[in-house]
């Protein structure tokens, strides 16, 4: 759960952005340009956090009254292996050695719910958090180094699945989806479809982490929505929105079928008047967005 | 006949005592709040409890109350009964009983004997620095809005003693004995654990209820259906804990889990069992607030909900671990208008509260309204009467004190645990 430090929403004086140009950060940086909140965007061009140097680098940009927020993080796509593990954590070492050098006023770790065991099927932030994969273990191991830090207020995200047109991985899920339907005309399930997830738009990814930043808010918060649909249903939603028949395939089915389920709990007591976008509406969003593209 | 002695006289003494005197018992009160003293002496308890004062009145001649611990001097049996405070842990505060107790025993006749009566955790009772011979522990039962009854005709006596193969002193025997009921000696820790056994045996019964009852509203059963048909399975019970409910409160059964759970910690004891209760009675402590979250939060700027009841049950002016208070707690801004018969407003922790008059003023453009403690009077609200004063449609009815076919008969959105 989140305390929140600051009961009255109050505008950090500049947000610093780490990993501002992925999927994430550039949907942040929208919000807060909305919202009008300074904002420092640092993404892998403007320092690479794998080298030492990055420190100093970094101590060059910030300023004691930030709120940093760090999204930074080499995903599943670039590598699983224990190099990436070592290169991740590294990442995650010169970011804490900068922010004990220069002092933050809030920091805010983008973790994943890669954490918890996926064989747990409901979850909440009260869950153990029990990663499988270096991935998982990657995230709560940064978790710890940011709580670690003396003096600062950490807050640590914790999304399950995000999508939003813009984003740039290909995993099993509605922008698959959408992309395999608009170029093969068809969507390829793992076995039937069965397993329940949660997908969270990632402008509620964004909304949600602005009104942390605004109650400098610590803890630890899942961004999930509370539902669950199987990715047959899913399948349906996005194929739905084509004008042309989309044909959903099945497959034989080579392992287990899992569930997930949030208890949001949490949230709602953080953000009473929260209100998510819908997925259905959140799949037609993306999908305009993807054809106005062309 | 012995006399009885009550030590400490919050709720657990006060009704323990009238039920002595009615008994025909001679029975000492003794508190070291002279005002509460002098309420009780003009029959007016502090506590709320349906029958309390009627029986206090119509005993009085054998009752006696006294700020001041000599008073007991006389007493044949000494009961040590104040309420034990809990901390936010759920675990006892034992320190003022045992503050209590030694302010007590240096007044007691030689031959007097001590009971402990309050919930004290395994291993207490041995640990009082009293005579064996003298010290005992017996098993309080009481249930907040049913003290009286539980009092005055218990199901059975159970009595912590160093031998129990012994028999019970005459005193002691005589006062059980008039009962009518069956006594169980055993052993102290047998007994301080039975106690604990019976409410963890409730707390399961209960959170089976909760459980399946949440299943239900999300599968289309119905689990008023269901609790029925168990209850004339023997192996149940007609009086089985099968109402689903808003999770555990009034600090009591807390206690107990709490204890089961640092004695596992200390033994190394499976208790896992003992944490899904706890963990289930936090999520269901919360239905209130997300049906709201999903009917009305999200969907209504700026709504206003009202709540009926602060009480954690009906027939009592508590609200330790209230869903009540922690629904207010949880809808921080949202603005709230509250009604409880006995409970002030003040009490709700939330600064946009509206202390209402009644349970109708209290629906008075509400968008939902959320029938929080299960008080009597509310099963007579006339859901026409809802549908005429509140802006929205949606009643929360946890308890299904209403009837849903009058309500959504009346165009309310009606919900209620254990069905969709």
């Amino acid at each position: 759960m989140v305390n929140h430090q600051s009961a009255q929403p109050q505008a950090p004086k500049r947000v610093v952005l780490i990993g501002a140009r992925g999927f994430i950060g550039m949907a942040l940086r929208r919000r807060l340009e909305d919202e009008g909140i300074a904002q420092l965007a640092l993404g892998s061009v403007d320092v690479n956090l794998t080298e030492p140097a990055s420190v100093e680098r970094l101590v060059t940009q910030l300023r004691p009254e930030d709120a940093v927020v760090m999204l930074a993080a080499l995903t599943p796509d670039k590598g699983r292996d224990a190099g990436t593990l070592m290169r991740n954590l590294a990442m995650m070492q010169h970011v804490c050695a900068a922010i004990e050098k220069t002092g933050c006023a809030h920091l805010t770790y983008f973790s994943s719910d890669a954490v918890y065991n996926l064989a747990v099927s409901q979850v909440t932030e009260d869950t153990p958090a029990s990663p499988q994969d270096l991935y998982g273990a990657m995230h709560y191991t940064r978790e710890i180094m940011a709580k670690s830090l003396a003096q600062t207020p950490v807050l640590v995200l914790r999304p399950t699945l995000v999508y939003g047109v813009d984003d740039t991985h290909n995993a099993y899920g509605p922008n698959r989806f959408r992309r395999a339907a608009h170029k093969d005309g068809k969507i390829t399930l793992f076995g039937a479809g069965e397993e329940t997830r949660d997908h969270i738009h990632v402008d509620d990814v964004a909304a949600l982490t602005v009104r942390c930043l605004l109650h400098k808010s610590t803890g630890t918060l899942n961004l999930a929505t509370g539902r669950s649909i199987s990715f047959k249903e899913l399948a349906r939603l996005v194929a739905a929105q084509f004008g042309k028949p989309v044909e959903i395939v099945e497959t034989a089915r080579a392992n287990p079928i899992t569930h997930r389920h949030y208890d949001v709990t949490h949230l709602i007591k953080a953000f009473p008047k929260f209100r998510f976008i819908p997925l259905e509406e959140g799949i037609a969003r993306a999908h305009r967005e993807m054809s106005a593209r062309g | 006949m012995p006399t009885i002695g009550f030590a400490g006289m919050t709720h657990l003494g006060i009704n323990s005592a009238a039920a002595s005197a009615a008994r025909g018992f001679r029975t000492i009160g003794f508190d070291a709040d002279a005002s509460l003293i002098a309420q009780l002496i003009a029959s007016k308890p502090t506590v709320v409890e349906p029958g309390l004062p009627e029986l206090l009145h119509e005993y009085r001649a054998k009752l006696s109350f006294a700020s001041d611990p000599a008073a007991l001097a006389p007493c044949d049996v000494v009961y040590i009964s104040p309420d034990v405070p809990t901390d936010d842990a759920g675990q006892s505060e034992l320190a003022g009983i045992r503050a209590l107790i030694d302010s007590v025993t240096p007044h007691l006749g030689e031959a007097a004997l001590l009971v402990v009566l309050c919930q004290v955790p395994p291993g207490f009772t041995r640990s009082l620095a009293i005579p064996e011979s003298r010290r005992f522990y017996q098993v309080e039962t009481l249930v907040f809005g049913r003290a009286v009854e539980r009092a005055t005709r218990p199901e059975r006596f159970m009595i912590g003693c160093a031998e129990p193969a012994r028999a019970l002193p005459d005193a002691l025997a005589q006062f059980l004995r008039s009962f009518d009921c069956p006594v169980l000696a055993m052993r102290y820790e047998s007994a301080e654990l039975a106690k604990i056994a019976i409410n963890c045996c409730l707390v399961a019964s209960v959170t089976v209820a909760n459980t399946l009852a949440e299943l239900s509203e999300r599968i289309g059963a119905d689990w008023s259906e269901i609790a029925p048909a168990l209850r004339l399975d023997r192996r149940i019970g007609q009086h089985a804990y099968l109402a689903p409910g808003l999770g555990l409160a009034g600090g009591n059964l807390e206690r107990d889990l709490a204890t089961l759970l640092r004695l596992a910690d200390e033994t190394g004891s499976h208790m896992e069992l003992v944490r899904a209760l706890v963990a289930n009675s936090g999520h269901r402590r919360d239905w209130a607030l997300r049906v709201l979250w999903e009917t009305v939060l999200t969907r209504i700027d700026d709504p206003v909900i009202a709540v009926l009841g602060l009480a954690y049950k009906q027939d009592t002016h508590s609200t330790k671990n209230s869903a009540s208070i922690a629904l207010l707690a949880s809808l921080g801004t949202v603005r709230a208008r509250v009604f409880d018969p006995v409970v002030p407003a003040s009490m709700a922790p939330h600064a946009r509260c509206h202390a209402a008059k009644s349970e109708l003023d209290a629906c008075e453009g509400a968008d939902a309204l959320a029938v929080m403690t299960p008080w009597e009077q509310f099963r007579k609200i006339d859901p026409r009467d809802l549908a005429r004063r509140m802006r929205g449609r949606v009643v929360l009815d946890p308890y299904a004190l209403m009837n849903a076919a009058a309500c959504r008969g009346a165009g309310l959105a009606y919900y209620t645990l254990g069905v969709s």
